[in-house]
Formats: C-alpha cells, sequence, structure tokens
C-alpha cells in the first residue's frame, strides 16, 4: 500500500504562467518517457523480481517516480493559472484546453493520451532491468531537451532536478543488474530465468 | 493546538523545507542501501536521519498541520483537508 505525503518532493514556484511550455513539459507527465510509465514500469515488474535488493530497488525508485509525477503537476498547474483567454488561443496549448480546460489528463508533447504500450514487463530479471536501464537515459534525455527550450528559471531549477534523479536512478539499476548477474550463473547468464524456471 | 486555519507562514515554509532536506537524504540513503544493504555506515546514517526527522515531523504537525493521514494532530478539527495542497505556489 501507499500513504500520500502532502508535500511536494522538491518545490515548484513559478512566477509567470506559460501554456507554451506547458504543452511540451506535459510529455513528463504523459509521454513514452513520462513519470507515469516510469511509475508503472517498476512498480508491476518487482512481482517477477527474485533478488530482495532488486525488489527494493523498484519499489522505492517506483514509488519516487510518483512523487515525481505530482511535481510535473505541479509545474503544469501552475505554468496554466491565470491566464487569458487570448493568450491560450495564441499558444500551442489551445488545442489541449479545447478538450481538458486547465485539468491535468496525462498526454505526450504531441498530444497522445498515455498509453501502456510505453511500458515494458517481460518478467525476466535481465530483460525488465535493461528496460529501466534505457528508460532512465530516455527519461534524462527529455529533461535535457525540455531544459533546452525553456529559459524561465523558476521552471528550469524542478527540471533540473528531476534531470539529476534520472541519473541516480540510473546508477540504482546498474547496480540492480550487477546484484542479479552475480545471482546467475557467471559462464551463462540465460541459463535459465530465475523468476520462472525452478 | 491553533487549527483553525493553516495560513502558511515563514516558520511552516522552513520547517518544511528542513523536512524535504532530510527526506531527500533518507530517500539516497535508503536506495544506496537497497543495493548494498550490508553497509554499516550507510544504516548508521539512515538511522540518525530517522531520527531528526521524527522531530521534525511531530513540530510541524503541531504547528502547521498533518504532512499524512495519520498526522492529524488536533483534536477537534479536521486540518487534513485544508489549503494550500503541496501543488500550490504557496505550499513551496
Amino acid at each position: 500500500m501507499w500513504t500520500y505525503d502532502k508535500k511536494l518532493q522538491y518545490p515548484v514556484k513559478i512566477k509567470n504562467p506559460n501554456p507554451q511550455m506547458a504543452s511540451i513539459i506535459i510529455s513528463q507527465l504523459g509521454g513514452p518517457d513520462g513519470e507515469l510509465a516510469a511509475a508503472m514500469r517498476y512498480l508491476n515488474q518487482r512481482y517477477a523480481m527474485p533478488y530482495g535488493e532488486v525488489t527494493g530497488i523498484l519499489t522505492d525508485v517506483g514509488t519516487e517516480e510518483l512523487a515525481h509525477l505530482e511535481m510535473v503537476a505541479a509545474i503544469l498547474y501552475q505554468l496554466t493559472r491565470n491566464i487569458s483567454e487570448e493568450k491560450i488561443a495564441d499558444s500551442p496549448f489551445a488545442p489541449y484546453f479545447t478538450d481538458h480546460t486547465t485539468g491535468i489528463y496525462p498526454v505526450s508533447a504531441a498530444g497522445v493520451p498515455t498509453d501502456m504500450k510505453y511500458i515494458g514487463v517481460k518478467g525476466d530479471v535481465i530483460a525488465d532491468l535493461n528496460e529501466d536501464l534505457a528508460a532512465e537515459q530516455k527519461a534524462r534525455v527529455t529533461y535535457d531537451n525540455l531544459i533546452r527550450l525553456c529559459d524561465d528559471p523558476d521552471v528550469r531549477d524542478p527540471l533540473r532536478y528531476l534531470r539529476e534523479r534520472e541519473i541516480v536512478h540510473y546508477q540504482r539499476f546498474g547496480d540492480a543488474l550487477r546484484i542479479a548477474q552475480d545471482h546467475l550463473d557467471s559462464r551463462n547468464f540465460y541459463a535459465f530465468n530465475p523468476s520462472f524456471d525452478k | 493546538m491553533n487549527s483553525n486555519h493553516h495560513s502558511p507562514n515563514r516558520s511552516c515554509c522552513n520547517q518544511l523545507e528542513m523536512i524535504r532536506a532530510l527526506d531527500f537524504a533518507i530517500q539516497e540513503t535508503v536506495l544506496y542501501l537497497d543495493a548494498y544493504p550490508h553497509h554499516e555506515e550507510a544504516l548508521r546514517y539512515y538511522h540518525s536521519l530517522i531520527a531528526q526527522r521524527e522531530s521534525a515531523i511531530a513540530a510541524y504537525e503541531q504547528q502547521c498541520g498533518p504532512l499524512t493521514m495519520y498526522g492529524n494532530r488536533s483534536t477537534t478539527s479536521w486540518d487534513w483537508v485544508k489549503a494550500p495542497w503541496p501543488w500550490e505556489s504557496d505550499a513551496n
């Protein structure tokens, strides 16, 4: 189970609304390498993990992704407060506004609603951890791209924090893969799948 | 406790910032311990952080309102539903 903490993991305090920025940052909510996909990937992979250290990392990283989901939502919420209809009409935010007003709905920057096709759960410790390593790097690149496109320091600051977390998670998944391989036959990691073959 | 309203004052903001910093250190230590569960120094560090967190949470919840659904310290007022919520600028 989970318990809600009534605070953000890292502060989000944006002075100037900017619907154009919101329309691209939303990809880290509902896009292919976004925080929702990340949380679902790790939390659902846990059940096929035969080693406690790896299950722990997936649980704790997956839970942190939920905190990041809320941070991204807070950025979107604050970027779309108190904006005029004229400013919306002239921005790339207008198509999203048409369907969702300023509610928070997980879509990609291109407007595609989130999809579990973005994630992989293979039920195999090596396959799943390699998926996770790639996912953290893809999310890092997405934050790199958003930071390139954003010049407001109030927005760049939490984006940089989130980017940094992708790198830390990548390190821990690297540890997880090493731990898993240490448990396997060093001459043939693929001799059996420890979560299925007994 | 004064629980009729919880306008976020400077003291509450500072306390919350301290809790955030502790929680960040705990998060990092937990992820590290997941991968290195026999690291004694990390485990000692974890316990020192947890002790600091417990007192920081107690002080914050008495003065500023609950951080979790288990933390509504007032016996006369349901403060859990009071603004600001975390995504609002005033809460940060």
